[in-house]
Formats: structure tokens, C-alpha cells, sequence
């Protein structure tokens, strides 16, 4: 009701119409109640749009440009992209006076250095889900795991050839964003011996695989185990031992954006501890504020699923832009796929 | 053979609905992502009608499906009667061009559009959403208008004009009257097209106007909320009701 | 473009189609041709180097076993909704008139609702521990749970079910403008069941049957979403490699060059149907 009150004030011209912010974002990504209170502080309309995959936002600014929008999130390995590409503007920090509160080791990652173009929103792991009723406690432990012969059928894979490849990496020793050719070719002959195990590749909803128990163990991301949890209590999340592939959604301003000043004033709003502390409440995944995590309730700031121990983020690493190789990846996903 | 014809058809009826009623079901269930069934709750109608931005999704959506099918059900009939009637330079080309437009995938087509789109100044939103999907559906009207044409007797066409029919009287009181099913089909084929689709839709609108299918789609980083099982069902329950009510009226008007 | 001898309604009908067409559906497929011999970039997504490089590269029996895994499906699916869709089409056409509009729309109404939510309300049924198992259970018909999730029966059963409106409206379009007089009168001369069928209802609902054809064979080539949903996305189809190519690695180009052989293909198809009509009607008229 609020909302439609500000739209006939605004279109009655009520308000001043000029200030408004458009982000662009996963639908649900963001609060309702978030947003709203953001408007009625300060009186800018914020318009919210939305996109399915990093991937097709890419393609779509690339074609048309970022002019439309003020704010976009996404993820790792995109805002290294896009800032290379010149695609976004620079973050003036002196305007994010909650910057203070964020957790100073999510921050000047390789991805973005120094956090010019980039302030994280919410952050989560690839790591392993596993049904532990059917197979019993404390079975799984690494990524090497997953090849044991007794699961052949019953496996989920992440349908993205990145992080599939990223974990074969992992698990052979070598670094998730590889480009040794030889290094790359190997994962290859790795995943191929597992794809008889493969009963379904998913990257929409591995929970509801993991409910449905069409699949016992595999990929998965750990808010989806999080939430998963609510319904099924023996869903165990495992950091593997040779590390958890982890990933930042963040906030980023595009170059030609139209209201960089509302913007900032945007992501400084959702830098407040209350404010990042309702949005990982809602959402489930976890903040990068830290401060906000001292809010947060302890059963799920002690949550391991969500909040990871420092020594569960041993040998993790986060995904960064492959260049040229990614060609290398294609070329082997594509033969795993047709089955050659 | 009665019984044999009317069952089959019941099985076939009772098949395409048998989806939705499921769920309807899971609209009222308490389970939030599991299909397992958890008990009655009225929670995800209430937390729809809070939910002021997928409700304006869903009514752009429908504003679109109804414009883009209309539009395109004209085009598209006008369009295969020409193609059916006249000779012209460039015929075969455009029938081919018909088929290039169904076989193209919806990705190609959204960038390819988008490519055209960013080049004019036209702003994305609803002009060029209703552009995208009219183009998206008038090749389906044309296809099946054409088949109800196959085989139409054109000597009626000549007869009229003898007596000095004009074209758009011979085309408006008799060729129209006599290909009315495939026409009906079209549009309905068109409504179903530009109300289902996401990819071509995503490229081609922008912030101002926001359609359901890209929401839906675009909750997979969270999973598909329960929210959309109860507006899926509030949304069936409405056009069951406005076209049992259409049949009502029309029913009592021929009486 | 026009002969000079067409009357002003001529005109104008056949001028939005070809305005349009061209507008809409030429200059962006012409775009795509363009595109599809130039080359990959690495900042921009295309760079104006011209070669045919793309089109070598297709010749890849990795490739060529996508196009026809993709060709089969889509041929299995067609063959399916047209088996299925057929019957019951023909039953609706013979329904009384006052019903037939109503009846027309009951079978479009499921499909208003998205199609994705209607795919997860399928496997909530197909799955292993799903509805159909459990009634299959309980009626003792079989002893086991069925296994359908991830196999490509449940590939069909979704392509199926989302494609069939696509066959039933053309179908029902075109049997319904038989008179049925003239299957009473061919009952008369002793025809029976089959020799009506096989003589008069199919050979004058042709027209029907191939555009039904057309319609969900067509687009059934280019999805990718409902297989990858329900068949586990193990195997590439030409939809998601076409996707893949556009947005996971950004190919343009490349993927441009897979869309061009795939609308070449499909010419080429439509193309030899024409002839063979061609054939048989002369053979008819002489």
C-alpha cells in the first residue's frame, strides 16, 4: 500500500520525481522492506530489475550499455571482468562511511584489489552436500570423495563448467583458476572418470534435488544446504579438505550510470550493521559486515553452514577471469557432455 | 466408440490439468522448498498481496500477452491471406523468412533484436517488448491461418468479385467467416507464446517495465518461492472464471 | 515489389507483413549472418575480421553429434504429440458447435501458467518418491519405484506436454473443415474405418498435420530449459550450446555461425518437403 501511495504521490508530482535509483539484480536478492525504508528516508524511488545469471546481465549491458541501471551484483569473477573492461565506475569510498564495518578478509581480493569498483553484499562457498542417513556420518571428507565407486548414480553436479572444473582442479592439487594447459587437461580425464556417478547436473536448485533424495551427495552451495536443513536435518555441508571454492556477490556502480551519488548512497545505506543484518537474515547467505554478524542470532552466526570457521577456509579460493583458457575449458566441456 | 472417443479426450483433459492441480495443491502447502506435503497454510497468499512487485508483473504480463497476441493475430491473418491469395515479388522470401523466425533460437533472437533496438533510440520498455513478441507470434498465426486456407475454394473469391465485392468486403464477409477456427488458434497460440516467454523478453525490455516470467526466472539464485505457486493459481482461477462467464453471456445473448 | 494490378487491399496486407518482416525478423538475422564470420574478441564481444572459420569449426563430429541428438529429440517429440494429438483433435472437430470455442480454450488454459512452474508441479509427480509411484505402488501394478527422473522418457513427458497445444490448434483447424457428409457418404459406399482414414481424413488434413509439425518440431529443436530440467543436462543440445556459445563463453560469432547451419538446415528440409509436394501433384494432375 505504502508503494502505491509514493507512486500516486509521484506521478501527482507530490514528490520530486528526479531522484531515483535502478538496480539490477536477482529477483528476491534484495528485501522488499530493505528498499523501502531506503525510499522513505531519503525520497528516491528505487526501481528494481532483474536478470537470471551473471552471464546473460553481461551480455545484455555489453550489447546495450549500463545506462539504465545504477546498481548491479555480480559475482567474483564478473567484477573482474567488467572493471577490466572499463565497464564500471570507480567507488568513492569517502562517501561510505559504514565501509569501516566489513570484513577486512573479504575484502582486496584478486578479483578487485582494492576494492575500486566493488563492495561486497552477501558471500557463500561450493562445497559438498551429502544425505548422511543414507550414508552415514562423517563418510565424506574431501573432493576426492566424490569418485568412490559406491555413489555411482546418486551424484549432483553444479551445471557450470567453471566450478565444475574448479573442483577437479582442487581435488588434483592444482589452483580452481588454472590456465596450464596441461593442468586444465588433466582435471579433464579426471571429471571424465566421474561422469558415470553423474545422475543430474543443476545449477537452478540443487536443494530441492537433494529433498526429492533422487541424489545422495554432490556440488552445492552452502545457503541452499542452509535452507535445505529446515526440512532436512541430515543434509551435511563439508569444507573438503583441499579447499572450498568460495564467491562474492557485489555491489558495483557502471560506468554511465545516471545517479551515482543516490548509489553511493544506496550501498552506504546497505553497509549499516542493521540494515546488512536483515538482509542475511532473509536471504541466507552470509554478510561480509562484520559487525552485522555480531547482531545476527547466535544459532546462526555459530552456524558453520553459513559461517564458516577460519580454518574451514583453508586453501579456498575464489574464482577470477581464465582470459584465452577459458576456450580450453569449453573444449573439454563440451567432449564430457557428448560423451567423448 | 462413443464412450472410447469421450475418454479418451477426458484422459487427455484430465493430463493437462493434472499439473496445475498439483499445484494448486502446493499452493496451501506449509512446506516452503520440499514438495513433501507439510500441512494447510494461507501464508504465501498473504505474503503475495504484500508483494506489490510481482503482482505488477504479473498485470504487465498480461497486458502485453493481450496486446502483442491481438497485433499479431492481425498481422499474421492479413499477412497469410496475401501470401495465400496474391503473387508477388518477393513471396518466397518472406516465406521463408516465417520459417527462419520458428526454428531461430529464442537467445539469438533476443540478442539480434536487442542489437537492432540499441542502435535506434528507442528506449527499452514496453514498445519494444510488444515489438519483440509480436514478431515472436505472428509466425505462428500465419502458419496455422495458412492451413485452414489450404484447399479453400477460390472460385467463391471469384464469384464475389463478379457481383463487385470489394476486396476488403469478399476478405471481411467471406474468407474471414470461413478460416474464424484458425484464426481463434492463432491467437491463442499467441497469448500462450508471449505469456511463457523469458529469454527474448529479458534482452529487449528494461527497468520500466518488468514482466512475470523474468521474475519467476530470475529466482533461481534463491529457489522459486512459494509466493508463485499461489498467484499461479490465483491467476488460473481468474480466466477459468472470465471464460466460464464469456460462455455464460454469450450462451444467454444467442437466446 | 508489388504488380501494379493489385488492389489497394492487396496492398496494404501485404505490406505490413513485408514491412515487418523485414524491420523485425530480416535486418536481425542479417546481423547474425554478418556476425557469423567475423571473430571472436576479447574485450568486445565481436571483432571485424573477417574468415569461415566458424563454419570449419562446426564440422567437428563433437558438434555434428549435437545437431543430431537435437534433430532426433525434436523428431521424436513431433512424432509423439502428433500420434497423441491426433485422436484427439479429431474428436473435438466433431463436437457440437456451440461447444467447440470452450472446449478450444480448456486445452490452452494450462499453458498460461509458466511453463517452469509447471515443470517442477511434473517432477513433483514423475519423481522416484513422486505422486505417479506412489499410485502405481498402491494399485500393486508394480513392486518397485520407477526410476523416470533424469532419463528420457522424463525428457519426452516434458517436451510433450509443453509442445502438444502447438499440435492440437493446427490439427483441429484443418479437420474441422471437413464436411462430414463426405465420410457419411463414403461410409455408405462400404468404406470402413481405416479405408476412411487412411483415403479421405488424412490425406485432407495434410496441411494440418505438417503445420502442426512444423510448430513443435521447430521449436522444439532450439529448447533447452525443460530437457536440461528434467533429463539432468548431461547431454548438449543445440539450445544450450547456442546458449552456452551467446553467454558462458561468449562466442558470439561462433554460436551466430551455429545458429545460420542450424536455420540452413531447416531450409533445406522445408525445401525438399516443397519439392516432393511439387512431384506429387503433378503426378495427381496427369
Amino acid at each position: 500500500m505504502k508503494k502505491i501511495a509514493l507512486w500516486i504521490a509521484l506521478s501527482l508530482g507530490l514528490i520530486a520525481a528526479d531522484k531515483e535509483l535502478v538496480v539490477f539484480n536477482w529477483s528476491e536478492y534484495m528485501p522488499e522492506s530493505v528498499i523501502e525504508s531506503f525510499e522513505k528516508e531519503t525520497g528516491i524511488k528505487v526501481k528494481y530489475s532483474t536478470y537470471d545469471s551473471n552471464e546473460a546481465m553481461y551480455a545484455k549491458i555489453k550489447t546495450a550499455g549500463a545506462q539504465n541501471y545504477d546498481i548491479i551484483v555480480p559475482s567474483t569473477y564478473f567484477v573482474n571482468k567488467m572493471s577490466k573492461e572499463g565497464l564500471l565506475a570507480k567507488i568513492d569510498k569517502t562517501k561510505l562511511k559504514n565501509y569501516t564495518h566489513l570484513d577486512p578478509k573479504l575484502l582486496n581480493k584478486p578479483f578487485d584489489p582494492n576494492n575500486d569498483y566493488s563492495i561486497p553484499y552477501l558471500w557463500g562457498t561450493t562445497g559438498i552436500s551429502y544425505n548422511s542417513k543414507a550414508l552415514g556420518e562423517n563418510t565424506v571428507t574431501s573432493w576426492a570423495d566424490l569418485w568412490k565407486a559406491e555413489y555411482k548414480g546418486k551424484l549432483l553436479l553444479t551445471d557450470d563448467l567453471r566450478e565444475a572444473f574448479g573442483m577437479a582442479l582442487k581435488t588434483l592439487g592444482y589452483s580452481g583458476n588454472s590456465t596450464d594447459p596441461k593442468e586444465i587437461e588433466a582435471a579433464y580425464q579426471k571429471l571424465k572418470l566421474l561422469m558415470p556417478s553423474v545422475k543430474v547436473f543443476n545449477s537452478e536448485s540443487p536443494k530441492q534435488i537433494y529433498l526429492s533424495e533422487e541424489v545422495l551427495i554432490g556440488m552445492n552451495f552452502n545457503g541452499e544446504n542452509y535452507l535445505a536443513n529446515e526440512e532436512m536435518p541430515q543434509l551435511r555441508y563439508v569444507y573438503p579438505k583441499e579447499g572450498i571454492l568460495a564467491w562474492v556477490d557485489s555491489l558495483v556502480i557502471p560506468k554511465n550510470a545516471k545517479n551515482i551519488d543516490s548509489a553511493h548512497l544506496f550501498i552506504d545505506y546497505l553497509l549499516r550493521p542493521e540494515v546488512s543484518k536483515s538482509i542475511s537474515e532473509e536471504i541466507g547467505y552470509a554478510t561480509p559486515n562484520l559487525t552485522a554478524v555480531g547482531l545476527l542470532d547466535q544459532k546462526v552466526s555459530q552456524n558453520r553452514i553459513v559461517y564458516p570457521t577460519a580454518e574451514d577456509l583453508n586453501n579456498s579460493e575464489f574464482q577470477i577471469d581464465v582470459g584465452e583458457s577459458i576456450k580450453l575449458y569449453e573444449r573439454y566441456w563440451e567432449q564430457l557432455k557428448t560423451g567423448n | 466408440m462413443k464412450t472410447i472417443k469421450a475418454s479418451y479426450a477426458l484422459i487427455i483433459y484430465f493430463l493437462l490439468y493434472l499439473p496445475i492441480g498439483i499445484l494448486i495443491i502446493y499452493s496451501f502447502n506449509a512446506s516452503k522448498y520440499s514438495t513433501e506435503w507439510k500441512g494447510f497454510t494461507l501464508d504465501w497468499y498473504d505474503k503475495l498481496l504484500q508483494n506489490d512487485s510481482l503482482i505488477e508483473a504479473a498485470m504487465n504480463s498480461l497486458t502485453i500477452a493481450l496486446f502483442s497476441s491481438l497485433i499479431a493475430t492481425a498481422i499474421g491473418t492479413l499477412g497469410a491471406v496475401a501470401l495465400y491469395r496474391y503473387t508477388f515479388y518477393g513471396k518466397k522470401f518472406l516465406q521463408s523468412m516465417i520459417y527462419i523466425l520458428i526454428v531461430s533460437p529464442e537467445i539469438v533472437m533476443g540478442i539480434s533484436l536487442l542489437m537492432l533496438f540499441a542502435a535506434t533510440t528507442l528506449p527499452l520498455g514496453f514498445w519494444t517488448l510488444l515489438i519483440a513478441h509480436i514478431t515472436l507470434c505472428v509466425p505462428f498465426v500465419i502458419v496455422t491461418v495458412a492451413t485452414r486456407l489450404a484447399g479453400f475454394d477460390k472460385s467463391i473469391i471469384e464469384a464475389a468479385k463478379d457481383l463487385g465485392a470489394e476486396e476488403f468486403t469478399t476478405f471481411y464477409a467471406i474468407i474471414l467467416p470461413n478460416i474464424l477456427p484458425a484464426v481463434i488458434a492463432g491467437f491463442l497460440l499467441s497469448f500462450t507464446l508471449s505469456l511463457d516467454d523469458v529469454i527474448i523478453s529479458f534482452f529487449v525490455t528494461g527497468p520500466s517495465y518488468e514482466i512475470l516470467p523474468i521474475k519467476i526466472y530470475s529466482m533461481v539464485r534463491l529457489g522459486v518461492k512459494p509466493e508463485i505457486n499461489a498467484l499461479c493459481t490465483i491467476m488460473f482461477v481468474f480466466t477459468i472464471i472470465v471464460v466460464l462467464l464469456s460462455q455464460f453471456l454469450l450462451k444467454e445473448r444467442q437466446k | 515489389m508489388l504488380n501494379n494490378s493489385l488492389s489497394r487491399f492487396a496492398i496494404v496486407s501485404i505490406g505490413i507483413i513485408f514491412v515487418w518482416i523485414v524491420l523485425f525478423a530480416f535486418l536481425p538475422q542479417l546481423l547474425v549472418f554478418i556476425a557469423s564470420f567475423l571473430t571472436k574478441g576479447s574485450q568486445q564481444m565481436i571483432e571485424f575480421e573477417g574468415n569461415l572459420e566458424n563454419y570449419t569449426r562446426l564440422a567437428d563430429p563433437i558438434y555434428l553429434k549435437i545437431f543430431w541428438d537435437s534433430f532426433v529429440l525434436a523428431l521424436i517429440t513431433a512424432l509423439l504429440c502428433l500420434v497423441i494429438a491426433y485422436p484427439f483433435a479429431a474428436i473435438l472437430a466433431r463436437t457440437s458447435v456451440q461447444w467447440r470455442p470452450i472446449l478450444l480454450i480448456l486445452i490452452i488454459i494450462p499453458f498460461w501458467t509458466s511453463s517452469l512452474v509447471r515443470t517442477y508441479a511434473l517432477i513433483a509427480i514423475i519423481k522416484t518418491k513422486g505422486l505417479l509411484n506412489a499410485l502405481l505402488l498402491w494399485l500393486g501394478i508394480i513392486s518397485a519405484p520407477l526410476e523416470l527422473m533424469y532419463t528420457e522418457t522424463a525428457v519426452f513427458i516434458g517436451m510433450v506436454y509443453t509442445l502438444l497445444p502447438f499440435m492440437i490448434l493446427p490439427l483441429f483447424a484443418s479437420i474441422e473443415k471437413i464436411d462430414p457428409r463426405l465420410l457419411e457418404a463414403a461410409g455408405d459406399l462400404g468404406a470402413g474405418f481405416w479405408n476412411k482414414l487412411v483415403k479421405i481424413t488424412i490425406p485432407l488434413t495434410m496441411p494440418g498435420i505438417i503445420a502442426g509439425f512444423m510448430l513443435v518440431f521447430l521449436p522444439a529443436l532450439g529448447m533447452f530449459y525443460i530437457p536440461d530440467l528434467l533429463g539432468g543436462a548431461k547431454n548438449l543440445i543445440i539450445g544450450s550450446f547456442i546458449r552456452n556459445q551467446f553467454l558462458t563463453f561468449r562466442d558470439w560469432p561462433f554460436g551466430s555461425a551455429a545458429s545460420m547451419l542450424l536455420t540452413f538446415l531447416m531450409l533445406a528440409l522445408v525445401a525438399v518437403y516443397y519439392r516432393s509436394q511439387k512431384v506429387v501433384e503433378s503426378k495427381d494432375s496427369a
